[in-house]
């Protein structure tokens, strides 16, 4: 593997690493595997070109996208609280069992989709900043501009993220919630509001790597597919673990761009499936090792 | 009426498929993404055998099942034994990979492009024979010793264990039930259609059956059969609405979790055998 292939590796890995946390947090407190975070992703891309549509005619390049950036995160966390109230504060009420979860958050996945289709059309788009041609040169090594935004960025939102989960009053909240909802409710944690707080959190991530999605692949409506990226980082790392998440998601994106460079982009697929088996198989709690026990 | 016979025909087709969920899903509990996969494996095993070694169509349709029945083997041994949401990931991979090789092995699928030329062996009646003839296997299964081990694996798959049920065999038999089914319909689909394209067999196809599935309400096969009914001719009838369909379907499963979580149809059956079986909601 060279050093080109590590950079490239490292900076596809943040993106994933976006996704995956954004699907650990809610992971970690209602224990269901949200296929929603794709829907949010996709709708949040598009909010975000239409700020960058309606902008790019004051501001240009690298300030247009950290703006471009920033909507599409308070879009997402906004789009998620709604994705929340509509999808499972009843289920949570109810009690339902974790299939509920599972199927409507699938569910709403697919609506926002379809209705991102229905409004935007399935037409291709790509953000207006220009980045494409610009790289950066550091010694041999060239860095795509947008990789290396998407790096910057991208530790920036996770460093934000532990110190609001380690050093703040919601933090800890969302920490106990994770743990037991029922003893910290008692304590008095206020369930709905945390539950609340986390999903925002989970869709300010999904709007930030909505947006890295749609620079690197263009914007399509089915961008949410990719929601299976950080799935399978988030397993490699420890379902609900979020540290583990980011170094699954860094491993995935390195190992996805070696397989690519080895048997092409074809059958990276059929190599992945193949590997997190194995994993799966060996090491089913994750890195980070511990395993989240099913609800006996 | 020609257009009445294939809206026929793909409606019965798809209520195959919907077997097939309904078994891994509806009463085992397990979610397959992937189920879809096991189409495409159908349809291109028996349209491969078909168009290059012109196989009679019965024994093509057995390589076919066989087939499928041999990729849930692989998929299902290792996975089955995992939590409930590494199936659905590991299946969801499988669809993907499934769909990678057939888009890559272009001198035998002809890749993206697809495979033509499949010849039509498929009849209305056939398929309406087959569609019946599934949902009494499946009905049968359900109330068999097999079924009833099922639904009390999906309750509570702690409880079943302590109470002797041999748990990882009995997701294992339901997964190849469902691989066994799907794959058929796969032909089915294959040999009507005569052209298919990896395109059709990704998770969307997969979810929308599980969408059929809860629709109807996880505890009811009836209910299963009427959702697929209605759900898979409506589209057909409904083409000026195409766009909003998947729409209205999400808006309506969403308020059906949750107002009414046990789906339409909750635990009726139209012909339950030995009395109404109570079952509980559900893992």
């Amino acid at each position: 593997m060279s050093v080109q292939q590590l950079i490239n590796g490292i900076s596809l890995g943040s993106v994933y690493a976006l996704i995956a946390v954004g699907f650990a947090l809610i992971f970690n407190v209602l224990k269901f595997s949200n296929f929603s975070h794709g829907g949010v992703m996709t709708a949040t891309a598009y909010i975000g070109y239409l700020a960058a549509i309606g902008l790019k005619n004051h501001i240009t390049s690298t300030p247009l996208l950290i703006i471009t950036v920033i909507a599409a995160a308070l879009a997402g966390g906004f789009v998620a609280v709604i994705v929340e109230r509509t999808a499972f504060r009843r289920l949570r009420v109810n009690k339902s069992p974790v299939i509920y979860y599972f199927v409507s958050s699938i569910t709403m996945g697919m609506l926002l989709e379809n209705l991102v289709t229905i409004f935007a059309s399935s037409n291709f788009y790509s953000y207006p900043f220009a980045l494409g041609s610009q790289i950066y040169q550091i010694g041999d090594f060239t860095f795509a501009a947008s990789d290396f935004y998407m790096l910057v960025i991208s530790i920036i939102a996770l460093t934000a993220l532990m110190w609001v989960l380690y050093k703040t009053r919601i933090g800890v909240a969302v920490r106990a919630l994770s743990f037991d909802v029922n003893t910290s409710t008692l304590m008095g944690v206020d369930a709905n509001f945390v539950i609340m707080a986390t999903f925002f959190a989970s869709g300010v991530f999904g709007g930030i790597s909505g947006v890295f999605l749609g620079i690197n692949y263009t914007l399509y409506p089915q961008l949410g597919k990719l929601i299976v990226k950080g799935f399978i980082a988030s397993v490699i790392g420890g379902l609900g673990n979020i540290t583990g998440a980011v170094a699954g998601a860094v491993l995935l994106g390195l190992t996805e761009v070696l397989l690519i460079g080895l048997v092409g982009s074809g059958l990276t697929p059929v190599f992945i499936f193949v590997i997190m088996l194995v994993f799966l198989l060996v090491r089913p709690q994750g890195i980070a090792g511990r395993i989240v026990q099913e609800k006996a | 009426m020609d257009l009445v016979f294939s809206v026929i025909t793909f409606t019965c087709i798809t209520l195959l498929g919907v077997m097939g969920v309904f078994v891994v899903t509806g009463l085992t509990g397990l979610f397959s993404f992937g189920q879809a996969s096991f189409m495409a494996i159908g349809a291109y095993v028996a349209g491969v055998l078909g168009i290059k070694y012109h196989m009679p169509f019965p024994l093509a349709i057995a390589a076919a099942v066989l087939c499928g029945l041999t990729a849930g083997l692989l998929v299902g041994l290792p996975t089955i034994k995992l939590r409930r949401d590494y199936i659905s990931l590991v299946t969801f991979g499988f669809g993907e990979a499934i769909i990678a090789i057939l888009n890559n092995s272009v001198s035998f699928t002809g890749g993206a492009m697809g495979l033509s030329g499949i010849p039509k062996y498929t009849s209305l009646w056939l398929v309406v024979l087959s569609a019946a003839l599934c949902i009494y296997i499946v009905a049968n299964f359900k109330y068999s010793k097999f079924g009833r081990q099922c639904l009390a694996l999906r309750s509570d798959e702690l409880a079943a264990r302590s109470m002797g049920i041999d748990a990882d065999r009995v997701k294992l038999t339901a997964f190849l039930l469902a691989a066994a089914i799907t794959s058929y319909a796969g032909v089915m689909y294959g040999y009507y259609t005569t052209y298919v394209e990896p395109g059709m067999f990704d998770w969307g196809v997969s979810a929308e059956w599980i969408i059929i599935v809860f629709f109807g309400g996880i505890n009811s096969l009836t209910g299963a059969v009427v959702a697929a009914l209605t759900l898979a001719s409506l589209p057909e009838i409904l083409r000026f609405a195409s766009e909003w369909r998947i729409v209205i379907y999400c808006v309506i499963v969403l308020i059906i979790l949750n107002f009414r979580p046990t789906g339409i149809f909750g635990e009726y059956e139209l012909f339950a055998k030995h009395g109404r079986t109570k079952t509980s909601k559900g893992a």
